[in-house]
């Protein structure tokens, strides 16, 4: 039978989604609040993300996003939202393993400047030196990819490869010295640690990840890339809501950045079946 | 005298509800979470034809025992399961047969479906009985393709009616669960 094979990989990775959908018919709910440090000024920053998801049928589901933090201005403000879709195109379950693939979209609305504005009016203590664009808060634009999972034995593998192009925020245009388009690429593994055997759903499960996450910019202008770590853990309560840990840093990379290592942490809950 | 009569009404009760499905033992494949176990059983519960479901976790297994005399859709079981994702790697349906006839490659109607029995020696069935539906996405796709190459019947790759097995007065795309012992 399946056993352990099956049960015992990971795929509901913390910082990139797996080419599986969420159940048609099933609602979720996600806070997600991230904390980084910002060079410019030595201050902590920190975004929240509430998040609503949504499967709409086997193969579609869909997310609507907000985004509020304290990244470009003194306190925390709302900065606006972002919708994302993936469609499960492919997938073939095998008794120890499965091959899953998806294509997603993303896009956001942004409203916020490019540079940060500081209490007095001024601009930065430090020189604020990035060039770093992306879509969860930063500008709008919107993004779009293949993802593709493959779960082995005990390990579940996925990688993502996809290209942004950035737009110009509400009332800010993107300064010509920014790239207006960047590819991303990931790398994800999963792991089930807890429970060894499963018995009931009110077992709390416990996940390990490492996730390898890149991103190029691709104009002439702000060129650069970077490569980020991001280990994980996750706990799985009641086989209904879910807790995640995660620490990004930097392994390598050439593109200025304000921030280089953040904390994430996110509760998610799901229910299943909203339509009887 | 009084309590054995009931007895006796009692199992004429029952001897007159035979030939249905009483469960099915569905193993998942592709699930690899607590939430996705979580996920197919909820969609499987809201079957209208099942009382209850029993869980094997660590195999995927999910056991559902039938309402009694409720209309059983092999095809809406499937449809849950893929709902929530997945795909089913094996379905056995125990059936309650009332001495049925049965013989290779051909047809019985039982309890509201038409079976076609598959890989099995001539037979009567009586009594409970585990039958394993062994159409496409009912079993790996490896497994599936071993059966489509056993069989010179085109009905086995659509699970349609076709010429190949069509009776009397039967519309051509009647659905036919392919099956065996």
């Amino acid at each position: 039978m399946a056993g352990n094979g099956i049960a015992a990989a990971q795929e509901l990775y913390v910082n990139t989604e797996p080419a599986s959908n969420m159940p048609a018919n099933s609602l979720g709910i996600r806070l997600t609040n991230k904390f980084f440090n910002m060079k410019h000024s030595g201050d902590n920053g920190m975004r929240f993300e509430p998040e609503v998801m949504w499967g709409a049928n086997k193969r579609l589901m869909l997310h609507v996003l907000g985004y509020a933090s304290n990244m470009m201005q003194p306190s925390v403000k709302l900065e606006g939202g972002g919708v994302y879709a993936k469609y499960r195109f492919l997938s073939l379950d095998q008794q120890h393993a499965h091959f899953r693939m998806a294509a997603y979209v993303r896009g956001a609305v942004i409203n916020n400047p490019y540079y940060p504005e500081m209490p007095d009016g001024s601009h930065a203590m430090r020189p604020y030196d990035n060039k770093e664009l992306d879509l969860e808060g930063v500008t709008s634009g919107v993004n779009g990819g293949i993802i593709a999972t493959q779960l082995l034995h005990k390990l579940a593998l996925s990688t993502t490869l996809g290209y942004s192009r950035y737009m110009n925020n509400v009332k800010d245009e993107i300064p010509d010295d920014f790239s207006r388009s960047s590819v991303n690429y990931s790398l994800s593994a999963g792991y089930l640690v807890l429970p060894v055997k499963y018995k009931s759903f009110q077992q709390t499960n416990l996940n390990l990840y490492v996730e390898l996450l890149g991103k190029t910019n691709t104009d002439a202008v702000g060129r650069g890339s970077y490569l980020d770590i991001a280990p994980a853990v996750q706990f799985i309560f009641n086989s209904t809501t879910r807790l995640d840990l995660s620490y990004r840093t930097q392994l390598t990379g050439d593109m200025a950045r304000n921030t280089s290592n953040s904390f994430l942490i996110r509760v998610e809950h799901n229910i299943f079946n909203i339509k009887k | 005298m009084k309590i054995v009569s009931i007895i006796l009404l009692a199992l004429g009760i029952s001897f007159g509800a035979n030939a249905q499905f009483k469960k099915a033992s569905v193993h998942a494949t592709g699930l690899t979470c607590a939430m996705c176990s979580k996920a197919t059983y909820e969609a499987l519960e809201s079957l209208p034809f099942v009382e209850k479901i029993d869980t094997d976790l660590d195999n995927t297994t999910f056991i559902l025992t039938f309402k009694t005399g409720a209309p059983v859709s092999i095809d809406a079981i499937k449809g849950k399961v893929e709902d929530a994702g997945f795909s089913v790697g094996k379905l056995v349906m125990t059936a309650n047969f009332d001495a049925v006839s049965v013989q290779n490659d051909a047809h019985v109607a039982f309890a509201g479906s038409t079976l076609h029995f598959m890989d099995v020696k001539n037979q009567v069935l009586s009594g409970d009985k585990d039958i394993t539906v062994i159409d496409k996405d009912f079993i790996s796709s490896k497994q599936f393709k071993k059966f489509s190459t056993e069989t010179t019947m085109p009905c086995y790759k659509t699970g349609m009616m076709g010429d190949c097995c069509k009776t009397e007065g039967a519309a051509a795309s009647k659905r036919i669960y392919h099956v065996t012992i």
